[in-house]
């Protein structure tokens, strides 16, 4: 597998690189791990005219605690994220994801940013870092700008990215009472597989311990877009344990209408729609376990 | 269009002017004459393509040749020095290898494994060579031969599966 040839540069830092976005225009791709673009360079899928390679620009690369968040540059690696003391202590959901990307090889070369900009509606990062409301720090040579990550998607492989901009940072608020959450992923195999599905399950509980204050469910998958299941989500909000226990099996049905899978050569919508249901509700009964009857409680 | 690069390939620095439409496997075989890195499916699934890039496995059919710049290579003739490594022993004395064609990748895994967890658990190892395909045989052979060649094969403490490393 061949790949066309391209001009090609190596930017030194963040504002060389939205130097050369601004100047070589929109046949220009960014690569930083290329375990995405590099495979669709190959099986031409995308042309670029241009690549500026992001392997030099270091600044973009670590995880930072800045009061109540928790920042992540977008060239931060799966591998790194996996084991990172801030984010197993704050976002184990997050850890737990990003491991469950492509294989060791991938996880060491693939970044957090390029998971993200590729938009895959599969994308394991995803999931997670909606339900825990996480923020994209967009830049360009004109300043930066904040956004939701529910609002970066614009369908498959899409983004609101304009071709002069580049993202930066995730930036994730650290939940302030006692959370726990956890990723459940679908594959056709035990490892290095895109998911079929996707469920990230996040909750947290009030002051007291007492009853569910914020529940976030992130379903990767089966839509256009990575999405959150806002109807599953106040269902569960508010409840005690008990109570919560009792409404899971209709709160997880209630989850596959946030859903509007495609059936392809790996699953059909309803095998789809079945595992969000069947997640969702395992998803949650383990947090519940987790967060009220006491193991591996975070915070 | 050309890129010069530095890269540090089995220890020697090599200044090269490669092709930025070639990956790194291009430039171990065809430049540098390493063709015991092999080149399997070119996209980032079978594992044979494996090299450690500053000491971690990664795809060299995935990286491009000038993203190398600035880095340590080994590949799997970088392995050995007078004698074979112990993990190419221990893959030879246990039968791990049938055509060879996904060995140095694997090995090359599982030094990565054993440099960052030098007592890995099954569980671990199977974990680790997830991204190395080996299609004549099982695997119970390769985590054998990797797991003799952990520090301490008799002390089986609990694993961590994959929170040992990533």
């Amino acid at each position: 597998m061949r790949i066309r040839p391209f001009e090609y540069y190596t930017a030194i830092n963040q504002s060389d690189v939205l130097d050369k976005l601004a100047k070589y225009g929109p046949d220009t791709k960014v690569v930083a791990g290329g375990t995405d673009l590099v495979l669709a360079m190959k099986r031409k899928t995308i042309l670029p005219r241009v690549v500026v390679s992001l392997h030099k620009v270091r600044e973009l690369d670590f995880v930072r605690e800045e009061d109540s968040r928790v920042c992540i540059g977008a060239l931060t690696r799966h591998a790194d994220l996996a084991m990172n003391t801030t984010l197993n202590d704050n976002f184990p959901i997050l850890c737990e994801a990003v491991s469950l990307i492509g294989s060791w090889q991938i996880r060491n070369v693939a970044t957090i940013g390029g998971n993200l900009c590729n938009a895959s509606p599969a994308a394991d990062s995803a999931p997670p870092l909606l339900a825990l409301d996480a923020r994209v720090v967009i830049a360009s040579s004109e300043g930066e700008d904040e956004i939701p990550l529910s609002s970066f998607f614009t369908g498959p492989g899409a983004t609101v990215l304009k071709s002069n901009q580049l993202l930066k940072e995730i930036v994730v608020e650290r939940p302030k009472t006692r959370s726990a959450g956890c990723y459940l992923k679908l594959m056709r195999k035990k490892a290095g597989d895109l998911s079929l599905v996707g469920v990230a399950f996040q909750a947290e509980t009030d002051q007291a311990g007492e009853k569910l204050a914020r529940v976030a469910i992130g379903l990767g998958g089966v839509a256009p877009t990575p999405v959150r299941s806002p109807e599953t989500e106040a269902m569960l909000t508010g409840l005690s344990y008990d109570e919560a226990i009792k409404e899971i099996p209709e709160a997880a049905r209630a989850a596959v209408r946030a859903t509007s899978p495609i059936a392809d050569i790996r699953a059909s919508a309803d095998y789809r729609r079945t595992i969000v249901e069947i997640y969702v509700r395992r998803a949650a009964e383990k947090i519940l376990g987790t967060l009220f009857n006491g193991e591996d409680i975070q915070k | 269009m050309k890129v010069r690069i530095n890269v540090i390939v089995n220890g020697e620095k090599h200044h090269l002017e490669v092709k930025p439409n070639h990956t790194l496997v291009d430039v171990l075989r065809e430049e540098l004459s390493l063709t015991g890195t092999k080149k399997g499916c070119g996209s980032g699934k079978c594992g044979s393509c494996t090299v450690l890039m500053d000491g971690r496995p990664v795809n060299s059919c995935l990286i491009l040749a000038p993203q190398a710049d600035g880095r340590e290579v080994v590949t799997i003739e970088g392995l050995a020095g007078r004698e074979p490594h112990p993990l190419q022993k221990a893959f030879a004395e246990k039968g791990a290898i049938q055509c060879g064609y996904c060995a140095p990748g694997m090995i090359l895994t599982a030094k990565a494994l054993l440099d960052v967890n030098p007592n890995p658990q099954e569980e671990e190892i199977r974990f680790a060579i997830a991204g190395n395909l080996c299609r004549c045989t099982g695997y119970s052979k390769t985590v054998e031969a990797i797991r003799s060649c952990a520090n301490s094969s008799r002390n089986n403490r609990p694993s961590a599966g994959r929170k040992a490393y990533a």
